[in-house]
């Protein structure tokens, strides 16, 4: 083994009740280098990365850290070799101060919180991170998690951090003063494995790119020999780049009925005198940076959240003022938000795919039901199952048991059995691979096509520039600007964004 | 007693009919700047209303018609009494309506005298005329509080008296079909209903012969006026003003409106103008519409102009605006002819045109 290979990894295998999640992989980590995991949901990026950071064990298959065999079986041990992991849900204590979450595990018996805030400060400074010590991490924003998350690992003189989908909940400023960090940590001789479904961002910044699809490993190659079609060719093992963001769009859909208007809400702090419409038989975008109001503003529309209770402004659904305080009465009324946290919000995960989708459809029933009837919600689930072509062995499968992209299937299909007159998508493909977002995107054009007024969130602008017929940017709590699908450009957005 | 309750709960926590909430420019309104970057023909002390009848176009300046041949404007007529509406009849005549209570229908443009005179004397802001395919006139009367140059008073005291009237030259007699209008300001025939603007309510509500009402379009963010045909189908539907929670708000205190009716120029009231920006004492100044000295075309409009292209359902599909930070404010008519829009922006005085071509294509992009 060569002296510059600081982590290596030889026919790692891991089954998972005998079906395999990794199977003969091949994996080298050099020193100082960026290197890019890329693969869709199930590919088996997340395994790899918990066998190099102890979480899981091999079930066959060798690793090597510096050139000796080593077999890590907890995170601490990982952390011993100087190996830690950055996890996509971070792991930090919300409740705890910055500071406290930095020394974790590492505190002395009689433990001053002054100087742990003096030490934390001292080297978040020596860092260059903008976080203060004494800070709630509860209270923080994503990307200021993040640089705790980072702090931490670096803290524990980690050789190698592996980051799990660093970018999914940042906003496009925040990835890029994350970008500047990797590549800071990287000038200090760390080496940086991190996995990501935004093609873009391993092109940019890795300075190595392997590829895996169904658990085996297709290609590791310099990412400058790489572009997103062949990424893209070698994930899914067919051509989607015309399929992806690739076409720009020539014509927009013309605007239906005004089926919503906002007028004037609040919610403070988060949304301040926001005013919109949406229209039947379109797509409607709404891009902005994190905290820039627009979930906030969707979920007072579908009754999850309350506007203030003084002069809240107005909500008005099929030109009838409406205020719902739970979601039910606003799903009866034809409203469907399908959430961005859909591990939280979004579906029961030891339930079935079935009574998943059945619960939505009961949602919809003035009062619930007093006798279920589980010969329905098969029936619901496998309509639905076909419908979406959600990649499950039958619907009586756990939503825990599916890959990101099939979970959002099922989220969304626990919308659609509610025959929602609008549909509110937040965040629809986050997490969610490649195959699967075009199916998602492709299902979200058909809703509109339909006739049905569609409202897609999301902060990944070539998705809201290949689905939306107009694109509202929100910042600082209201939409500042309207842009049709055929005048807009990303820097036209970005810069309503952010100025 | 219930009434009373749910209006105090309604003011003291700003909801229902005392939301002050005002709709976002969006969708087909979406901001532009087509309006203020309009050719101008003239400008004119007073101009208030257009009609066309295919070749020539008239133009209400004042007490006088002014002819417009394609180049230039002539004098066609002068009346006595100021012209609050103008309309040409299917059959080649005119009708014009004098402040706003006396309706004149002439055989021809420049026909001596009038063939038939209304003189009801329940008229009294006659604002728009209009013709239905069968020759049957229609005449919107925004208030019988207030004459038609008050009409900002009628908005003040909330007015719910405009009425929509049926003119019959052959009896001479006026028959109303829909009344408690809140401001009816343009009638345009739309099949065997007619369109009616009725400006406080922000919307536009069709009318039958029966004069049963449904409302085709609400939630305007403007205060809509007059309605002409549109000659691909549809109409054009002209707004005066904006709407602004400010103004919103005034409206909802009544001690606070009168005093400032009692004692206040109306000149500077906290209500809707024709044009803005014209003296130090208007309510809204400084901040609120400048940023750096330069007023902002986003700011709350104290002004505005805005000619709406409805389709023949009466969907917006299109707005052409004059924003807060231009002039061709207070549009109160646009008519269509030759492959061109011609409206009046009355705050500066202005005759407007707009070659259609491309216009379409590009907005409704």
């Amino acid at each position: 083994m060569s002296d510059d290979i600081i982590l290596a990894l030889r026919n790692a295998t891991k089954l998972y009740a005998g079906v395999p999640a990794i199977e003969n992989v091949d994996f080298e980590l050099r020193r100082g280098e960026i290197h890019a995991l890329v693969g869709e949901n199930g590919a088996g990026k997340s395994t790899l990365t918990k066998v190099m950071a102890g979480v899981v064990a091999l079930t066959s298959g060798t690793m090597e850290v510096n050139g000796v065999a080593a077999t890590p079986r907890t995170p601490l041990e990982a952390r011993h070799l100087g190996i830690a992991m950055v996890f996509q849900e971070n792991s930090l204590v919300p409740t705890m101060t910055v500071a406290q979450n930095l020394f974790l595990g590492q505190e002395k018996f009689y433990n001053r919180l002054r100087g742990i805030y003096i030490a934390a400060q001292q080297f978040l400074q020596s860092l260059n991170f903008d976080v203060t010590p004494t800070a709630t991490v509860g209270l923080l924003g994503a990307a200021k998690k993040q640089m705790v998350e980072i702090a931490r690992a670096v803290l524990h003189e980690a050789k190698v951090i592996i980051f799990d989908e660093p970018t999914a909940t940042l906003t496009p400023e925040e990835k890029k003063y994350f970008f500047d960090l990797v590549r800071d940590l990287k000038r200090r001789g760390v080496s940086i494995v991190f996995i990501s479904h935004a093609l873009e961002e391993a092109l940019i910044l890795a300075d190595r790119i392997t590829i895996l699809r169904d658990g085996r490993h297709v290609v590791t190659d310099d990412a400058a020999k790489f572009d997103r079609a062949r990424i893209v060719q070698a994930m899914v093992g067919r051509d989607l780049s015309n399929t992806l963001y690739g076409i720009r769009k020539n014509s927009v859909r013309p605007a239906g009925e005004r089926v919503l208007t906002v007028q004037n809400l609040k919610m403070a702090p988060m949304v301040r005198n926001n005013s919109l419409s949406v229209f039947a038989g379109q797509i409607t975008g709404v891009f902005g940076l994190v905290g820039a109001g627009r979930t906030e503003t969707f979920k007072v529309v579908a009754g999850v959240l309350k506007r203030d209770f003084f002069h809240g402004g107005e909500v008005i659904l099929n030109g009838r003022p409406v205020r719902y305080r739970v979601p039910a009465p606003a799903v009866r009324a034809g409203i469907a938000y399908v959430t961005e946290d859909r591990k939280v919000e979004g579906f029961f995960e030891t339930m079935s795919v079935a009574r998943n989708i059945y619960l939505g459809l009961l949602a919809k029933m003035p009062g619930g039901r007093f006798f279920l009837s589980g010969r329905e919600a098969d029936k619901v689930g496998k309509t639905w199952v076909e419908k979406l072509k959600v990649r499950a062995t039958g619907s009586d499968i756990r939503v825990v048991e599916l890959s990101g992209g099939n979970q959002q299937k099922v989220v969304i299909a626990k919308s659609l059995v509610q025959d929602p007159e609008l549909i509110i998508f937040d965040e629809p493909t986050r997490g969610v691979d490649v195959g699967a977002i075009v199916e998602i995107h492709e299902l979200i054009q058909r809703l509109a096509d339909e006739g049905k007024a569609v409202v897609v969130i999301s902060s990944y602008l070539p998705e809201i520039m290949a689905l939306s017929d107009r694109i509202l940017v929100s910042r600082q709590g209201k939409v500042v600007e309207e842009f049709s699908a055929l005048e807009a450009t990303e820097e036209k957005i970005m810069y309503a964004a952010v100025h | 007693m219930i009434a009373a309750l749910r209006s105090f709960t309604d003011r003291l926590l700003g909801r229902g009919e005392a939301t002050i909430t005002v709709p976002s420019f969006d969708g087909a309104l979406k901001p532009n700047q087509m309006l203020e970057k309009a050719q101008t023909l003239g400008q004119f002390d007073s101009p208030e209303d257009l009609a066309t009848d295919g070749h020539t176009l008239y133009l209400a300046d004042g007490a006088v018609i002014r002819r417009f041949d394609g180049a230039e404007t002539s004098e066609l007529r002068r009346f006595e009494a100021p012209i609050t509406a103008l309309c040409c009849l299917p059959d080649g005549g005119l009708a014009v309506a004098l402040d706003g209570r006396e309706v004149r229908l002439f055989a021809t443009p420049s026909a001596a005298s009038a063939a038939v005179t209304f003189t009801d004397p329940a008229m009294n802001a006659i604002n728009a005329l209009s013709c239905t395919p069968d020759g049957t006139l229609i005449a919107t009367d925004g208030s019988s509080a207030r004459p038609y140059r008050q009409w900002v008073h009628d908005l003040m005291e909330r007015g719910r008296s405009g009425r929509v009237l049926v003119l019959d030259p052959a009896s001479g007699k006026v028959r109303t079909i829909a009344s408690g209008l809140a401001y009816a300001f343009g009638a345009c025939a739309a099949g065997d209903e007619i369109f009616v603007s009725e400006s406080w309510r922000h919307r536009v509500i069709a009318v039958d012969p029966e004069g049963h009402q449904r409302t085709v379009i609400d939630h305007l963010p403007v205060y809509p006026s007059r309605l002409s045909s549109a000659a691909s189908g549809g109409f054009w539907l002209t707004a005066f003003a904006a709407r602004t929670q400010l103004v919103e708000f005034v409206l909802r205190e009544n001690g606070y409106r009168r005093r400032m009716m009692a004692e206040i120029d109306p000149e500077y009231w906290i209500a809707p103008k024709l044009r803005s920006g014209q003296s130090f004492l208007e309510p809204m100044q400084g901040a609120h519409i400048k940023t750096m000295g330069v007023v902002k075309p986003w700011a709350p409009p104290r002004s505005y102009g805005l000619v709406i292209r409805l389709s023949a359902g009466g969907v917006p599909l299109y707005g052409l605006h004059s924003r807060v930070d231009g002039v061709n404010h207070g549009a109160v008519v646009a008519v269509e002819m030759d492959g061109a829009l011609f409206a009046v922006a009355k705050g500066p005085g202005r005759l407007l045109r707009l070659p259609l071509a491309g216009i379409e294509q590009e907005l409704r992009a």
